[in-house]
């Protein structure tokens, strides 16, 4: 073989003399010097191979420039030209519209000379040259996290199934003719049979983190017509006719599970592509497409559906069962994933998508979405499809009301008949505006598995746009649904999903703007990218076309434009973090501090609850006069009406916490928010500790100096500490390195109701359930069980997705007519039952406060969480479920004392053993009753009930008031 | 042209510039650079070392003898704390004389980044620039050198991280694809291992927080009072305070009964040779030379896997133990592992010994001579 250089690359140009010179002085350029250069013109008709000559001329013996006789419409001819007439030892591809990173060829040598191998490839990043932005998405990055280099491509099924690109890649010549590589001709995505017979041929693939391949991506224009409908149909057919290429290789290599891997892959991403378009598409076209794409998904596996998403299944599954009267519904679920678009059906205790072909083994696996928790879901947090079935002009020439009339989905029937029900139209702008207009429903119905409605807009009269800044305008339907005897009602938001043809014959109507007439006058309906009826402002009027042209030239130009960027970027950098925190050391915290105003806090401001309510209850009952604010994160709804409500890290947040006389939380203000010394910090904590905490875990322990000391002088804010014991003593204040006057002895104020439940119990003997059994619709007799785990984290520190460690249904089989459980999560994670164990096991995990439910509960199961220091003051039983106990004890974090030793109840380590300690819960009880009280007395002892008032008359007695 | 001598493919001789912060300041880096000065020597290049500035007199490593190559110093004070940018061209001109007297096809190895501010400015035409980060990337991550190694080493020829871990998080990062990776290389190999019969667990490494002794002594003192007959020696001095600070510590602890505060020590191997087990609790490291002598000595190393460096050199389980950053209760689970079984510290200990020697510095130098010649092609 001919060597002359290290590598060679084959530049391709097919009719692009304007961007050939970028692409070849890229290879030109390059920190390796032993790179020649091949220019192969595809027979252009512009001055591409003049192009290709003078550079060859200009650099004799590292140019040439080649031509084909004829042009071959593909990339496959002319770079398998280049290859013949390569003299590299290795050969790279590179298009006339793209660049290579200017170490690409040294990079991809150095990994291929120190590994051996066939092909090396890098990161490719596809740019967006005309975004404005600068726009650039890394191709696959997950496959080039690092430098790794594989014997086969059985070891990474990913690179074949998702990197199908030639272009990022270095083959070392003589394994392109030992293995006789070559790209089809003829055909469209040879780089993807190509890649595959690469992949597969090669002896060893090397994959570096280098980025080496600038793909410049031209962001289409527009719309696609009818007419490249059908060009997609053809290139479609190109597609399917490269897969079963690609398959029958794989088969032939006996590499099933690559062939595995890239039947999801074509379920998840290539099919998908296309069934989202489906509900702009017309007849013809859904007929061509379903009769190509169903022979290839037919020869799937069953197993393929179970790993792609729930609903990308059950798409692929009702275009292979031809039920286009489900499937163009679903794919609005695609193209909106949030959004429920089936009314679905219930059977045998499961949920369905619908209720067809559940009598097909494989439907009734695909179409089975009970893990989704559609069924438990609060009706408010459902985003149901609402699809359009009239648009009507009633008046001519765009100067009288338009009718809307739709279907809303009703899943389960779950808005029931017998509930009040009310409906408006809401019409808002896209851009931040403040007007929202509203339209009542001409009338709104049950109709089987959907709601109908009608409406009458006269947006002509109605409608009043500002006329420049709310160019778009969106329109929702709100649904009402009343709440029953228990219940609150609910809101429900929908869109409009409406198809081109709905809008066939929709005019434009006139509206009146309020700035000013002459920017634009007519209202035009239309389709969103998601598939939804909303309107565009238009000007149609001489007199509103000259102004509008006048008023986009003065938002164009350059001063505007960049006056708009800077206000925008200052407004960002004003509620950046740093602005603030700078702000709050050196403004607010100058301000005077505001006796009596005290800033409460649980949780980060998730939640209402803990220790901080129990004492501002406390002191609301001993009626101090103070001033409370309290924090919330999220959502104001469930905090006290008589409160001051502040969102965490909002400005009023800030500027309360500098001048209140009293902070009050359970876990934590902002770290990097100082304390005056005027302000007293109370730090209720939430809870005695099992796992190692503060300076005694490992994150903690590691960090630098600096990071340690801010750490400390955010602890060090704490002027009291609440402590249940003096196990909390060795363990929190010492891991906390607080100062020895920091812990208040005072027990934990959230824990005075489990102390009292206590007492009443021992007092009366019967326990007494309160009206939180009735809401949840607990029957009397049955023995209530809380299951309440602690969170687990990633190794990055992340909460874990949860997943209930037992199965509930094998639970609600044997304990269904003694027990009902009640699970609830971490804060953050969430939790799906099916509809088996309806009224057996019940999800609290959204419930604010966990006090009323250890009140509520007969027995607990926990695992590390400190729910099991405070449930053992209810002196019931309690059973252990540490199926990690060596994991999380051990390696993640360490504990401080060996709970299997110490445990107050029976520790279970696989489910046998829970199920059998339920099912011994009452029997077993009293052998367990000296270790509860031991336990009690080791990491309890100040919880005597007396915490919220002993809180209050320390900080807050008469005498200490002003 | 003459030849680098010994087997293996022939490279040219070269002149070879290895500039660094300091020619003689006290550090791992000085180590290095004078150990690879002599390994080029010793291969028939020409080398020249130059710092940018004097050490302060408490700061200097002593350098052991005449110097076989000669060594040149810029700044004979340091460069002033204000209007260092003024100064910088006439120093830098005094770099880009020593290049201009190079023949063409010299290489130049900048040591620390901050020596590259003046690399940069100097004329380095026809000659290999390469920059080098001798800390992991996390450590560059946590201080100012990452931006400053992004700023000062885009346009060399290579840099060079420490292991293929800390070059690919370089390259991640994006903008840097000039990223490439060396090994420091073994700084000894004793001809006698360590007998491991001395009931000792050594630590070696200056007094200061990024070298973990507070973490050691509360892993200490979860192990000691399961093996009384067993001490702790830490090898290292450091600043008064924090020294001190340590040594409260160590009495707090109940522990002084079983650790011996040794002060530094310039023959590692000597201590080495008393001991069995070799202990690091570093919080973070590079490629760290206190633990290949260690292993060089035939001692089995227990570590907080704080670095990829870390990683690369023990094979946990093989020739030595890690434990995750800051686990306490971990790093004194592996300690009591191997204090209790003779037999494994014996396995491991020699495991060590054979395994670092894939460090072998004479490897090591022919991978840089390999590097010169691919950077050329």
């Amino acid at each position: 073989m001919d060597v002359t250089a290290d590598v060679s690359v084959v530049v391709i140009v097919h009719d692009d003399e304007e961007r050939l010179p970028a692409a070849v002085w890229s290879a030109l350029g390059q920190t390796l010097r032993s790179v020649e250069v091949l220019i192969v013109d595809d027979c252009s008709t512009d001055g591409s191979y003049r192009i290709a000559r003078e550079f060859a001329a200009a650099h004799p013996g590292r140019v040439r420039a080649f031509r084909l006789p004829e042009n071959s419409g593909g990339c496959g001819a002319p770079r398998n030209l280049g290859v013949d007439h390569a003299r590299g030892a290795y050969v790279m591809f590179l298009d006339s519209d793209d660049v290579l990173e200017r170490n690409a060829c040294r990079n991809m040598l150095e990994a291929a000379e120190s590994t051996g191998a066939d092909l090396v490839s890098g990161l490719c990043v596809r740019v967006h040259v005309d975004s404005r932005s600068g726009k650039q998405v890394k191709w696959h990055p997950w496959l080039y996290d690092r430098t790794r280099t594989l014997e086969s491509i059985a070891e990474l099924p990913g690179l074949l199934v998702f990197d199908t690109l030639a272009t990022n890649k270095c083959y070392r010549r003589d394994f392109l003719d030992r293995a006789d590589l070559r790209f089809p001709v003829g055909i469209h995505y040879e780089d993807l049979l190509f890649s595959a017979r690469a992949y597969v041929a090669a002896r060893r693939i090397t994959l570096i983190p280098n980025r080496v391949y600038d793909w410049h991506v031209v962001d289409g224009a527009g719309a696609r017509s009818i007419s490249n409908r059908r060009h997609e149909i053809a290139n479609f057919a190109h597609r399917l006719e490269i897969h079963r290429r690609v398959d029958a290789l794989l088969a032939e290599h006996g590499l099933t599970d690559l062939e595995f891997h890239k039947d999801v892959k074509f379920l998840k991403h290539d099919l998908v592509l296309h069934l989202r378009d489906l509900p702009a598409t017309d007849e013809a076209y859904r007929r061509a497409f379903a009769e190509l794409a169903r022979p290839y998904i037919a020869g799937f596996a069953p197993e393929v559906y179970r790993e792609v998403r729930p609903v990308q299944a059950v798409c692929a599954y009702l275009l292979l069962v031809d039920d286009w009267d489900r499937l163009i519904p679903a794919a609005d679920t695609l193209t909106n994933p949030d959004k429920l678009s089936s009314p679905l059906a219930e059977r045998d205790d499961r949920v369905y998508w619908c209720a067809e072909h559940l009598d097909d083994p494989l439907g009734r696996d695909v179409l089975d979405v009970t893990a989704l928790g559609y069924h438990t879901t609060p009706l408010g947090q459902l985003f149901l499809r609402n699809e359009l079935t009239e648009y009507s002009d009633l008046g001519a020439g765009g100067r009288g009301p338009v009718r809307l009339a739709g279907r809303i989905v009703n899943p389960l029937g779950r808005i029931r008949a017998d509930r009040p029900l009310r409906g408006r139209l809401e019409f808002s702008a896209r851009r931040r505006s403040p007007q929202t207009f509203r339209f009542p429903l001409v009338s709104l119905r049950h109709a089987g598995e959907t709601l109908e409605w009608t409406a009458e807009v006269d947006l002509a009269r109605r409608l009043r746009p500002l006329g420049v800044l709310d160019a778009v305008w969106d329109v929702r339907l709100v649904l009402e649904v009343g709440g029953d005897a228990g219940g609150a009602g609910e809101r429900l938001r929908t869109r409009l999903s409406a198809q081109a043809q709905d809008l066939v014959g929709a005019g434009e109507l006139r509206v009146r703007p309020r700035l000013t007439r002459l920017a634009a006058d007519r209202l035009e309906p239309r389709i969103s990218r998601r598939g939804h009826l909303s309107f565009r402002l238009v000007s149609r009027g001489p007199a509103a076309r000259r102004s509008e042209q006048v008023i986009r030239r003065a938002i164009a130009t350059g001063p505007a434009d960049t006056a708009k960027r800077k206000v925008r970027s200052v407004r960002r950098r004003l509620r950046s973090g740093d602005t603030k925190i700078r702000a709050y050391r050196r403004l607010l915290v100058r301000l005077p501090v505001r006796r009596g105003l005290v800033v409460f806090e649980s949780h980060l401001g998730r939640q209402y609850s803990d220790s901080p309510r129990a004492i501002y209850e406390e002191m609301r009952r001993q009626g101090v006069r103070f001033r409370a604010v309290w924090s919330y994160a999220g959502d104001p709804a469930g905090f006290p009406k008589d409160a001051v409500l502040v969102r965490r890290w909002s400005w009023p947040y800030l500027r309360y916490l500098a001048q209140a006389e009293f902070w009050i939380d359970n876990q934590g203000f902002p770290l990097r928010l100082d304390k005056r010394p005027e302000t007293t910090y109370i730090q209720t904590w939430h809870g005695s500790a099992l796992k190692r905490m503060g300076f005694d875990e490992p994150g903690h322990k590691a960090m630098w100096r600096p990071d340690r000391e801010a750490y400390q002088r955010a602890l060090d804010r704490f002027d009291a500490f609440l402590v249940r014991s003096e196990h909390d003593v060795r363990t929190l204040v010492r891991a906390y390195r607080l100062r020895p006057d920091v812990p208040l002895r005072t027990g934990c104020p959230r824990n005075d109701a489990l102390v009292a439940a206590r007492a009443a119990e021992a007092g009366t003997g019967p326990r007494a359930r309160g009206p939180l059994a009735a809401e949840l619709g607990i029957p009397e007799g049955r023995t209530v069980l809380l299951y309440a785990p602690t969170f687990r984290a990633t190794e990055g520190g992340q909460v874990r997705t949860f997943e209930i460690p037992f199965d509930v249904e094998q639970f609600a089989l044997r304990f269904g007519d003694r027990f009902v459980l009640l699970i609830r999560a971490h804060y953050l994670n969430q939790v799906v039952l099916p509809p088996s164990v309806r009224g057996t096991v019940l999800d609290v995990t959204g419930r604010h406060d966990i006090t009323p439910l250890l009140t509520l509960a007969d027995g607990l199961i926990t695992d590390y969480s400190s729910v099991m220091f405070d449930y053992a003051l209810l002196d019931r039983p309690m059973i252990f479920y540490a199926y990690d106990h060596e994991e999380y004890a051990v390696h993640a974090r360490g504990t401080y004392f060996d709970l299997r030793e110490e445990a107050p109840g029976p520790v279970t380590g696989t489910q046998e053993e829970l199920f059998a300690a339920v099912a011994r819960l009452e029997a077993d009880d009293a052998e367990y009753a000296a270790s509860r009280a031991d336990f009690v007395a080791r990491y309890g002892e100040y919880d005597q009930g007396d915490a919220a008032r002993r809180v209050v008359s320390t900080f807050f007695a008469r005498g200490r008031r002003g | 042209m003459t030849t680098a001598s010994g087997p293996g493919p022939a490279h040219p001789a070269r002149e070879v510039f290895l500039i660094a912060n300091s020619v003689d300041e006290l550090g791992g880096v000085t180590t290095w650079t004078h150990r690879m000065a002599r390994l080029f020597t010793d291969r028939g290049h020409r080398v020249h070392v130059v710092g940018i500035r004097a050490a302060a007199e408490e700061h200097r490593q002593h350098l052991g003898g005449e110097l076989p190559y000669p060594t040149t110093t810029l700044y004979e004070s340091g460069p002033p704390r204000q209007g260092r940018a003024a100064t910088m061209p006439a120093q830098a001109a005094k770099l880009t004389a020593l290049f201009r007297a190079a023949r063409p096809g010299a290489v130049v190895i900048v040591t620390q980044v901050w020596a590259m501010e003046w690399v940069v400015i100097a004329d380095t035409a026809g000659h290999t620039v390469i920059g080098m980060s001798h800390e992991s990337f996390a450590a560059s991550r946590a201080s100012s050198r990452l931006r400053r190694c992004r700023t000062y080493y885009a346009e060399v020829d290579r840099m060079l991280a420490l292991t293929r871990e800390d070059a690919d998080l370089w390259i991640s990062l994006g903008g840097m694809n000039n990223v490439g990776h060396l090994p420091n290389p073994l700084p000894v190999l004793p001809a006698e291992p360590s007998p491991r019969t001395g009931r000792i667990v050594t630590s070696i490494g200056r007094l200061d927080d990024q070298k973990g002794i507070d973490m050691l002594l509360e892993a200490w003192a979860e192990v000691a009072p399961l093996h009384p007959d067993w001490q702790l020696h830490i090898y290292g001095d450091g600043d008064r305070d924090e020294e001190a600070a340590l040594r409260r510590q160590c009495w707090a602890l109940g522990l002084d009964g079983s650790v011996r505060w040794q002060g530094r020590t310039d023959d590692p191997v000597a201590a080495l040779r008393t001991s069995s087990v070799f202990v690091q609790s570093s919080r973070y490291e590079g490629f760290p030379l206190a633990l290949m002598e260690a292993m060089a000595t035939g001692v089995a190393p227990v570590a907080f896997d704080c670095a990829p460096g870390v990683r690369e050199i023990v094979r946990d389980g093989q020739d030595g133990l890690l434990a995750p950053l800051g686990n306490i209760a971990l790093l004194a689970r592996q300690l009591d592992v191997l204090m209790s079984d003779r037999a494994l510290r014996d396995r491991l200990g020699q495991a060590a010994r054979a395994n670092i020697q894939r460090y072998s510095a004479d490897g090591i130098v022919r991978r840089w001579e390999a590097l010169f010649t691919f950077l050329e092609r």
